[in-house]
């Protein structure tokens, strides 16, 4: 596949589009859900008549009933639980975990019920199922409004984790992990929730779990990123592309499954690799990827790999701005991979 | 009518074996010998299942002998392969009274190719889905929301069927088990919660466990019934299970039961020897005077219909040769190869695992004779 069909498949194609906010496309692909399989249900804390905090689920209660879209107690426990129940008996759940910094409470359904019953049981019984969850900082939320804890789950067998940067990707992906067969972990980054527009079509489409995209073409050096950190990658090549340098975007979309091959063929042509997510530095998911490229890559690199992540800490509340990975901080690491 | 929140236990048959409330029609020597027969079956196989751990051909096992009123009553009060069971590990006498074949318990134990698990959990934590038996997990109480999300699935699909979640006394300090019987509150779906009260969690004991006077009290935080059984009363058991199974199925909410029972034997043979460190060997005679299956013989004899000592000595037998022979049908299956550590993780093979699995192909060098059986 060339780069140019690689960004025909990330964008909006030939049919009929219209603009979303990433929000919009989210809320979106669950009515379109809902609507298309009533084994569907959508439920959370405040999901219902309020429509989420973020207002993600608004109106799907009034279009769908109680019994489709629900509110439930305060428990993350219960929700990813229930929801765990609820796919084992052959329904398609999507549990809404109001900030992921609440995943804490629900983590050992996660990770002993629902990342592990397929297995465990010899795939007798699995949970098809969905945990969609605002993540990551950029709002002024302080530490248990703003975390990204993609990592703990990209390391828990049996889980797929999925993070959009885009309207696009937001519904294909949720329409692809309702459908899928695997409980999935289905990360928004809230700061694009309405920051981020973009072509949505009309039509049905799903986006396939474990495949990247191309957001820009280059030959100098490939960035890698995924969810809230994409707009200022972007950013940052644009600002390069301003120096001569031809840096090649790259949007993970997926992290469990991730896109090894576009990675590898990407990093492999320009032999320079810089990594961002605003994830603490510390055991990020990104390590994973600069492992991979050292090992497969490593006679074709031209420099080391760089990993721009968060720092080690809790998430700050003032400052907030400076914590994140913004275009300065990740053009600045592209220019520390070129001149080394 | 049986009422909830008793202060004491409920019960239908004396220590001694006298009815001490009139019998229910139902309870016919024929049935008594049945359900007699289950729990001496049980009972044996427990005492078989140890031995095997002691020959070191399995690693784990959870005894459940002293609680087979509990589980063999209980299993008679669902609708087998109908409604559906969130079991929690110390639930083999459940799952043998509901007709899981001892093959498959016994495969799962020694994980050979006849493990419907396919060899992937410890020893005793089966599964089986024809019998609407949820695989078991370990880690304690975190069977109940899901219960609570499988009871609120049916009553959203608009089945008849019920869902029955069992834990051990422990079980009910972790947040999972509160998390999940609000949920059920909440939503009143048709759940089921079953205590089954045998007073240790390992080495706690349940006044170590709660301040609570009993488990059975909490279901009225969370808008349930509570009831409280003697668990080694099959009779009261049934009675009981029977009546708030109806009552759950009838679209009225969850309730919980808690069944007063004991567990004679250690936790598992991590603690074989309980009696030496947590619990003096005097309360476990104390409980073995209250064994449930003496219980039904003295009923029985009480009936005018006695069981022949002849007749447990042809089950124990029998039951022993069952053993052996599930054992042995189980190991000649052999053992899973590698290959299957790869699947069953997600629907469809990842590209990362397909690499993981290629380096311990060449690794091994060879394919093995992994498979199902």
């Amino acid at each position: 596949m060339t780069a140019t069909q690689k960004l025909a498949q990330a964008g909006a194609g030939a049919e009929e589009t219209r603009t979303l906010t990433l929000i919009q496309a989210v809320t979106e692909a669950m009515r379109e859900e809902l609507a298309r399989d009533e084994r569907v249900v959508v439920f959370g804390e405040d999901v219902g008549a309020r429509g989420g905090v973020f207002l993600a689920t608004a109106g799907l209660q009034a279009e769908f009933g109680k019994t489709r879209v629900f509110d439930t107690p305060l428990s993350e426990a219960s929700i990813v639980g229930a929801a765990v129940g609820m796919a084992v008996r052959g329904m398609r759940p999507i549990a809404e975990i109001q900030f992921a910094d609440y995943m804490g409470p629900g983590f050992d359904q996660i990770i002993s019920q629902a990342a592990k019953i397929r297995y465990r049981s010899g795939g007798q019984f699995t949970a098809p199922m969905v945990i969609r969850t605002p993540s990551g900082g950029g709002v002024k939320g302080g530490h248990h409004h703003s975390q990204s804890p993609e990592s703990y789950f990209a390391h828990t067998p049996g889980l797929k984790v999925v993070m959009p940067s885009t309207p696009y990707d937001a519904k294909g992906l949720l329409k692809a992990a309702v459908r899928g067969e695997d409980p999935v972990i289905y990360f928004e980054p809230k700061r694009l929730y309405r920051a981020a527009k973009g072509e949505v079509p009309t039509g049905d489409y799903t986006v396939e779990i474990g495949k990247g995209a191309v957001r820009r073409e280059g030959r100098d050096l490939t960035i890698i990123g995924y969810g809230g950190v994409m707009p200022d990658a972007e950013r940052a090549a644009a600002a390069l592309a301003a120096e001569g340098v031809e840096a090649e975007v790259i949007d993970l979309r997926s992290l469990v499954p991730w896109d090894r091959e576009l990675v590898l063929e990407s990093v492999s042509r320009t032999g320079r690799a810089v990594l961002v997510s605003e994830a603490p530095r510390m055991a990020n998911f990104m390590g994973e990827v600069a492992y991979v490229i050292q090992e497969e890559l490593f006679d074709q690199l031209l420099s080391p790999v760089v990993q721009v992540a968060g720092f080690d800490i809790p998430y700050p509340y003032v400052q907030d701005k400076i914590y994140l990975p913004g275009p300065n901080r990740i053009a600045a690491a592209c220019v520390q991979a070129l001149n080394y | 009518m049986i009422q909830p929140f008793t202060s004491d236990p409920l019960r239908w048959v004396s220590e001694d074996g006298q009815p001490i409330r009139e019998l229910p029609a139902r309870f016919t020597p024929e049935l008594l010998r049945e359900l007699h027969r289950q729990m001496v079956r049980a009972r044996e196989f427990d005492k078989k299942l140890v031995t095997l751990l002691r020959q070191g051909r399995t690693t784990f096992y959870a005894q459940a002998s002293g609680m087979e009123a509990t589980q063999v009553g209980l299993a008679h009060s669902l609708r087998v392969g109908h409604d559906w069971v969130w079991p929690y590990y110390r639930d083999h006498t459940l799952g043998l009274a509901m007709g899981v074949s001892m093959l498959d318990i016994v495969s799962q134990c020694l994980g050979t190719n006849s493990d419907l698990c396919r060899g992937r959990q410890m020893p005793h934590h089966f599964g089986v889905a024809d019998k609407r038996f949820v695989s078991i997990s370990s880690s304690i109480a975190s069977q109940v929301p899901p219960a609570a999300g499988t009871a609120m699935a049916q009553k959203y699909l608009g089945t008849d069927e019920i869902t029955v979640c069992t834990f051990g006394d422990g079980a009910t300090s972790e947040g999972d088990w509160h998390a999940g019987l609000n949920m059920a509150g909440a939503s009143g779906a048709p759940c089921l919660f079953v205590c089954e009260n045998n007073q240790w969690a390992i080495s706690t004991h349940l006044r170590e466990q709660t301040a609570s006077e009993t488990i059975h009290i909490k279901a009225k935080a969370y808008g349930m019934p509570g009831y409280y059984v003697d668990g080694n009363d099959i009779v009261a058991v049934m009675e009981v299970m029977g009546h708030v199974a109806e009552r759950v199925r009838a679209g009225e909410g969850p309730a919980l039961v808690e069944c007063l029972t004991y567990r004679i034997g250690s936790h598992s043979n991590a603690d074989a020897d309980a009696e030496k460190h947590y619990r003096t060997r005097e309360e476990v005679a104390e409980w073995e005077a209250r064994d449930p299956i003496t219980r039904v013989e003295r009923l029985l004899e009480h009936l005018g219909a006695p069981i022949d000592p002849q007749e447990i000595r042809d089950l124990v037998a029998a039951t022993h040769r069952e053993v052996d022979e599930a054992v042995l049908t189980a190991e000649a299956t052999g053992q899973p190869g590698w290959e299957i550590m790869f699947e069953d993780v997600y629907g469809d093979k990842p590209v990362h695992l397909e690499l993981q699995e290629d380096f311990l192909r060449a690794e091994q060098g060879t394919a093995t004779t992994g498979g199902r059986a």
